[in-house]
């Protein structure tokens, strides 16, 4: 078993439904999207061409930010995906620093800090946040997803860096990763490269497909397929 | 030595307590409590990496000099071996006390040793400056002990080749970044092991009596700074090509100055040039540290725009105070303790 995923360019809408869904599944703080877009503008006005990447870790294969982290704490697992383990990170931000796509984040704060706020915004109006979070439970925050738990810490700590793990808790009891189910028109489809048969290495077949920065020799396992084209439905 | 309060009461220990509380206090709480740097999740190395790369390659350039001389037995630098493992190891500490302030969680470097990955450039710095801080320990514990013999030599020799393995791989982890192009490659390891030898070389001739080094570390000072020149305009040639997409350029014409200047002028005033060689060392590697991580990669962009500005903020120049007066407070209390010469510790 080796996932990875495509990302058919010709049917993302740019909605940003992976992002928003990623957010809520795996409870990133505030500042911080495991699942992001790379914009890019290109051309002078009125040619104007925008072109919009869902992006998020690429788990490559040969992935800078394993190598470069000292302590094995960014590591790859058993289906190939590169995962993080947050007891092993010191902080150091080599593998930030060492990714080429910029989707590693750093928790300079303890997350989800402002949920601990004990007071009101309008005093005998509006719940404190601290109380509505005792209201309502969660760790750390009353939109806690307590799944996510199973593979990963729900509230995170500060001074470690966190990165999509392609939600391997949902992957382990058959499901899809959340941006993929949220995904409304099917442009992010999830597979085994290791299956010639399958859907992933179907459509790789049939349109080719390129990761991001490829020539950088880190062998992405996001591999890009088609390019958004308007004309074809005009 | 008996040492009594009022020694402490001086001018130079009251600055250096300034500097302690100053920066101590931004350090504490930016480790325990909360978050003071001017960084985001693109441009996350800042101002307190760059003290800790000054500081750790001024310390293995005053290994380097110190070390050449055991090995080659120079007189004037076997005399010197106390207070010279003194000042490697307070900036050693000094740097490290500056990396601490940026790491998120110190506690949990106990993984470097459970969890080694011999790949990371930075697991081999932080293990090469573990090595490097306990041949210092144990040369300064024999050389207090006056305990000489077969080990000198084989000491000696392993702290040249631990200095230096040092100093290349401080470079490598800049260097083996693939994504960044401003860092990529072997040239800042040329950078940084040159760079220790000039600010090595600086920090001996500003903090040791010049007459009894009968200007040695002054001739290492402008042969390194002439040196540098030749580094960094080399570099100036090459950005001055075309570059690959991505890059920035790191090198400024600015950054020969300091180092011309000592390479010429040493002479009339060796402390003060030397001070100008440790601005220099430090000028310049703000400012590779700084560029390589100014273009922003991949979603980075659209939050942080396609290339960012960087201004240090009080807090991170707290962070250099700290580390100076750590560097400070150790190689005095040492000179102190360790020496019978208070004039020249002042």
């Amino acid at each position: 078993m080796k996932y990875g995923m495509v990302i058919d360019q010709q049917l993302c809408v740019g909605c940003g439904g992976c992002t928003l869904a990623c957010k809520a599944e795996n409870n990133t703080p505030g500042d911080i999207n495991w699942c992001d877009k790379i914009t890019r503008t290109t051309g002078k006005f009125p040619d104007v061409q925008f072109e919009y990447v869902s992006t998020m870790c690429n788990h490559c294969d040969n992935a800078p930010c394993v190598k470069a982290c000292p302590t094995q704490a960014m590591h790859k697992d058993e289906n190939g995906l590169t995962v993080h383990d947050p007891k092993k990170c010191i902080g150091c931000k080599a593998c930030i620093i060492n990714c080429p796509y910029g989707v590693i984040h750093f928790n300079w704060e303890k997350p989800h800090e402002a949920w601990r706020d004990s007071e009101a915004l309008v005093d005998g109006g509006t719940s404190a946040p601290l109380d509505l979070l005792a209201m309502v439970g969660g760790e750390g925050s009353p939109h806690a997803n307590p799944e996510r738990a199973a593979t990963y810490p729900v509230m995170r700590s500060a001074g470690t860096v966190e990165k999509c793990n392609f939600c391997d808790h949902r992957l382990k009891v058959g499901l899809e990763p959340a941006c993929v189910e949220a995904c409304p028109s099917r442009a992010r489809i999830v597979g085994d490269f290791d299956d010639p048969e399958s859907e992933v290495n179907r459509l790789i077949a049939t349109h080719g497909g390129k990761g991001l920065r490829e020539e950088l020799g880190t062998k992405p396992r996001v591999i890009y397929i088609r390019n958004y084209s308007p004309e074809r439905h005009a | 030595m008996h040492i009594q309060a009022r020694d402490f009461m001086t001018p130079a220990w009251a600055v250096i307590g300034l500097g302690l509380v100053l920066g101590g206090s931004v350090g504490i709480y930016e480790m325990f409590f909360g978050h003071l740097f001017a960084t985001n999740s693109a441009l996350v190395w800042t101002l307190p990496l760059v003290v800790y790369v000054f500081l750790a390659l001024a310390s293995t350039g005053v290994s380097l000099i110190l070390a050449f001389g055991l090995i080659t037995k120079n007189p004037v630098l076997e005399a010197e071996t106390r207070p010279l493992l003194i000042i490697a190891i307070g900036l050693l500490m000094g740097a490290f006390t500056a990396l601490a302030t940026e790491l998120g969680s110190l506690l949990n470097m106990i993984w470097i040793i459970l969890s080694p990955n011999p790949s990371s450039p930075i697991w081999w710095m932080g293990t090469l400056y573990s090595i490097e801080l306990a041949l210092l320990a144990i040369k300064l514990v024999m050389n207090l002990q006056g305990r000489h013999g077969v080990l000198d030599r084989p000491l000696a020799i392993a702290t040249l080749v631990v200095a230096i393995a040092a100093a290349f791989t401080i470079g490598a982890v800049f260097g083996m970044v693939v994504g960044r192009p401003d860092y990529y490659g072997t040239f800042l390891s040329l950078v940084t092991l040159t760079a220790a030898v000039v600010s090595g070389a600086a920090a001996i001739t500003l903090l040791r009596d010049q007459d009894a080094l009968g200007m040695l570390t002054a001739k290492v000072l402008r042969a390194g700074a002439a040196f540098l020149v030749l580094v960094v305009a080399i570099r100036l040639v090459l950005e001055a090509g075309p570059l690959a997409e991505g890059t920035l350029g790191w090198a400024r014409l600015w950054m020969l100055i300091p180092f011309v200047a000592v390479a010429l002028f040493i002479d009339w005033s060796p402390r003060v040039f030397a001070g100008v060689a440790l601005l220099g060392a430090l000028g310049l590697h703000y400012g590779f540290i700084i560029t390589g991580q100014l273009v922003s990669l991949g979603p980075a962009a659209n939050w942080f725009g396609a290339v960012q500005t960087y201004q240090p903020n009080l807090p991170e120049f707290l962070i250099l105070v700290l580390g100076i007066a750590v560097a400070a407070a150790l190689i005095k209390l040492g000179q102190q303790v360790l020496t019978s010469e208070p004039e020249a510790a002042e």
